[in-house]
């Protein structure tokens, strides 16, 4: 009985074992990049920075979690919340008085008692974080101590990093999400269609290139007076009346197509287009360009610079997937597809784009670390960030203004180093374990 | 072969164009004015006609006084001589009048008013009794030439129709200046937005200031720097210089050192060697050269931390002292200012070239024709050096090509840590003080140099490996 339990145990976990084994593409992959430890450990590390990133606001904050004033307690930092989102507003108190001021009954701080942007003014003028640092009433406890020292004006520079972390996680994902979103539109019309498979009606090739003109008349030009004063929903108008020219246009062209001579069908040889123009932006010196444009804008934010690195990144992107794509348009399964007459649309974006993203993934790790580094340059640089804003590069750019200040060239340079390794440590996980070569 | 490069030559130009006119437009949509850039060291007391008409002397020097681009997209109100008017600021107040009201006559009326308001306010003499009404007309004149906005504007109106009417000295002035509000109460009340909503193509014909630029510039001629109107082409020798003596020696050092280590690590693969060697040289390649930069200046350039580290100048290239000294101690000075950006420059590159020179052998070690050699008893030495060691070299071949343009740009960084007068400096601060002929002739050449570096290195690959054919 006892032998026979076993057995069957036994033979059970072979038969879970073979399961494992022969389980599906992504499991795989999964499990190749678990095998690569440093991959791994970065994978590790990188959950701990999206944690700093997503609760920023928690780890380093001038305001108290919560707190008991005069016999009420509030909770400021999710208040902070509220009010950024105008359902709530502060209290005429916490207006009137700095944070630190108060005569709280009991209070809770976050981890780190500052804001990047609080300044001590007890310890203004580059406080080392190994040496006395005062407060008002003499020496700094060490639950406000400045670990990390200050910068000229008494900022803590701890807390500086935090705040730059949600700046490098926010420059990765929406640069590179700014880049797939291209790449992947673009990759794939010229991947799948190739230089003979698209065609269009005469009508349509004629109306959509007016109709382009027509939405940057209508939404940008004509529009440049309310443009020039106006917030960002003033843009996004713009750019619905560009898209709304476009959709006119095309829904124009679908009636007129039947009209005789209009909807003859002209082939555009989509792949020799995008690889050309792919070439062309390739060869702009991407950082110069980038240069020049940040340097113009007006009112510079890190927003900017995240739109324009992802508008120029996006061709590495477009050409793996046009790559996949030429590869995966001749198998089977999309001949079947078409054979039952799906759309194009949907061949497309439900049975082949799929198939073409994993290799994608490992152009977005690189990306994302490159365009980390591109944005802590620039801000090295004091190009493209606003005075206000803390980042690791603008931290690391006061240590040339200050030698004696060793905190200010060592820890923010250290976490663009360590993001941006870990980056180029998935990027090569993931190409270790998807490369087909080495699986065994 | 041939075709291939014509080919590939023919490429040329659609990015030259697509370069050029990001590089205009760019240019165009800076805010601030290159003229009043220009003219900053030039005192401004000549007077309103004087400064006016050096004003436009310098516009028509830079060309400014063409209309932009060959075609123009706008709408049916702007008129197509909106380009006539040179002075920038006034150019860009009219616009926003244009885009509010659409009446270009009426606007046109009303510049023209207000200008005559100044005209005839200058020519009234100073007294005593005037001297404070006169300042407000001036202010206010000045500020209508700004202002667009309806609330600013009746503002400025009704308080120069206030100071005129304060002192007799003024009299002329007050039927200027009510005439002056008549004019802008039509542009109001007589306002044709629907001009705004249809589209005009207008154009402008070659002689305009892209046209006016490219053909410059493809014959040769760079322009003048905005900031000190020197030759753009002798700003960028002088800063060129030290950006090829910094990129020489550095891609030297880094070849002679990177090439071996990336053969004994390949050769040696899985050893502890290879493995600490190899996480070594990923370290490196991921240290960002600004970090490294700043920490070797801040630590090894003064005796902040200690007087035993004070090892190297601060930046520059050379020392004050040593300018007229002999030619050796010169070059002594130079070399001593120049080893940490070197140092910097070379040690991101040697890792990226030995990552890639191991890459290229382990690829060749596994070659069938490497067991063949091994087989055939040939010694360890033979084997790397004269059988494997040459056919791993086609990606460091390469590789060489792209380090050009790669050059230009890429030593931002360093030149600026270490105010060294080279091409990335001079592009860096060229960008910050709106030096438009510096900027985009840099970014011209740096995009003809990727694009030679591109073909180059494609080139190479096919002489150096007979398999690759571009003859199809």
């Amino acid at each position: 009985m006892f032998f026979g339990k076993k057995r069957v145990k036994q033979i059970e976990e072979h038969i879970s074992q073979q399961t494992e084994l022969d389980q599906s593409y992504w499991a795989n992959v999964s499990r190749q990049f678990n095998k690569n430890r440093l991959a791994v450990w970065s994978l590790r590390i990188f959950y701990v920075i999206l944690f700093i990133a997503l609760f920023a606001d928690f780890i380093a904050n001038e305001r108290p979690i919560a707190c008991k004033i005069d016999n009420t307690v509030s909770f400021p930092v999710f208040n902070q919340y509220g009010v950024a989102l105008g359902i709530s507003s502060w209290e005429d108190k916490f207006v009137t008085k700095r944070w630190d001021e108060h005569n709280y009954d009991w209070v809770i701080y976050p981890p780190i008692p500052y804001s990047a942007t609080s300044q001590d003014k007890y310890n203004r003028n580059y406080a080392s974080p190994f040496e006395k640092q005062r407060d008002k009433t003499g020496t700094k406890k060490w639950w406000n101590y400045h670990w990390l020292g200050t910068d000229e004006i008494g900022r803590d520079v701890m807390a500086g990093m935090v705040y730059g972390t949600r700046v490098a996680v926010l420059v990765g994902i929406i640069a590179m999400s700014i880049a797939l979103i291209i790449g992947i539109l673009i990759g794939s019309l010229a991947g799948y269609f190739g230089d003979t498979r698209l065609k269009m009606s005469l009508i349509r090739l004629i109306l959509n290139p007016i109709a382009f003109f027509l939405g940057i008349f209508y939404g940008f030009t004509s529009r440049s007076y309310a443009l020039s004063d106006g917030d960002s929903s003033e843009y996004l108008t713009s750019i619905a009346i560009f898209i709304g020219c476009l959709i006119i246009a095309n829904i124009l062209a679908s009636i007129l197509k039947h009209l005789g001579p209009l909807g003859r069908q002209i082939t555009l040889p989509m792949d020799i287009l995008v690889m050309r123009a792919i070439e062309v932006i390739n060869s702009i010196p991407g950082l110069l360009l980038i240069l020049s444009v940040v340097a113009i804008i007006e009112r510079s934010s890190v927003i900017w610079v995240m739109v324009i690195i992802g508008l120029i990144s996006w061709t590495g992107i477009a050409r793996f997937i046009r790559a996949e794509l030429l590869r995966v348009r001749s198998l089977e399964y999309i001949e079947a597809a078409q054979a039952m007459g799906f759309s194009e649309r949907r061949i497309i974006f439900r049975h082949a784009i799929p198939n073409a993203l994993t290799p994608v993934l490992i152009t977005i790790a690189f990306g994302i670390a490159s365009a980390i580094l591109t944005e802590a340059f620039l801000s090295f640089l004091g190009i493209g960030v606003a005075a206000e804003d803390v980042t690791w590069g603008s931290l690391l750019n006061l240590a040339r203004s200050k030698f004696q200040a060793w905190w200010l060239a060592i820890f923010p340079g250290f976490a663009i180093f360590i993001t941006v390794t870990i980056f180029n440590l998935i990027g090569e996980g993931l190409t270790d374990a998807l490369d087909p070569k080495l699986k065994q | 072969m041939f075709q291939y490069v014509l080919k590939r030559l023919l490429i040329f130009i659609p990015t030259i164009v697509v370069v050029s006119l990001v590089a205009f437009s760019l240019s165009k949509l800076a805010p601030g004015d290159p003229v009043e850039l220009l003219m900053k060291g030039q005192n401004n007391d000549q007077g309103q006609k004087a400064s006016t008409q050096a004003y436009e002397r310098v516009a028509e020097r830079l060309g400014l006084d063409l209309p932009v681009f060959y075609v123009g997209l706008s709408s049916q109100a702007s008129p197509d001589t909106l380009y006539k008017i040179v002075k920038k600021s006034d150019r860009e107040t009219l616009d926003k009048l244009i885009q509010q009201y659409g009446n270009w006559p009426k606007i046109s009326q009303y510049y023209k008013t207000l200008q005559q308001l100044e005209v005839a306010m200058y020519q009234v003499a100073d007294d005593s009794s005037n001297y404070e009404a006169k300042r407000t007309i001036k202010r206010n004149v000045k500020d209508l030439y700004l202002r667009y906005k309806d609330g600013a504007i009746s503002n400025l109106l009704q308080g120069i129709e206030t100071a005129t009417k304060s002192d007799s000295s003024l009299l002329p002035l007050v039927a200027l200046s009510s005439n002056l509000s008549q004019k802008y109460s039509a542009v109001k009340n007589e306002a044709t937005p629907n001009q705004l909503l249809i589209p005009s193509l207008k154009w402008y014909g070659s002689n305009n200031q892209y046209h006016r630029w490219i053909s410059n510039f493809l014959v040769g001629d760079f322009g003048f720097s905005y900031l000190d109107s020197r030759p753009v082409s002798h700003k960028m020798w002088d800063a060129l210089r030290w950006t090829l003596i910094i990129n020489f020696v550095s891609i030297l050092l880094a070849y002679l050192i990177a090439i071996p280590i990336g053969v004994s690590t390949a050769v040696k693969k899985d050893s502890t060697y290879d493995r600490v060697t190899t996480t070594i040289l990923f370290l490196l390649y991921s240290l960002p050269t600004f970090w490294i930069g700043t920490i070797l200046i801040v630590f090894f350039t003064t005796s902040e931390y200690s007087p035993l580290l004070d090892w190297f100048p601060t930046g520059g290239v050379q020392s004050l002292e040593h300018v007229n000294s002999s030619f050796f101690t010169r070059m002594l000075d130079i070399g001593h200012h120049l080893i940490l950006p070197i140092f910097c420059v070379t040690y991101g590159s040697f890792a990226f070239i030995s990552r890639q020179m191991r890459g290229g052998m382990l690829n060749v070690v596994k070659q069938d024709y490497i067991r063949t050699a091994k087989a055939k008893g040939l010694s360890e030495n033979t084997i790397i050096w004269k059988h494997a060691f040459r056919n791993s070299l086609f990606p460091i071949i390469t590789l060489f090509a792209y380090i050009f343009p790669a050059a230009i740009a890429g030593s931002v960084t360093i030149e600026v840590i270490y105010s060294i007068p080279g091409m990335g400096k001079l592009i860096i601060d060229s960008i910050f003080a709106r030096d438009w002929p510096v900027v985009y002739t840099i970014l011209m050449f740096a995009a003809i140099l990727t694009m030679i570096g591109n073909l180059v290195a494609d080139m190479l690959y096919a002489v150096a490996d007979p398999r690759v054919s571009y003859n199809k």
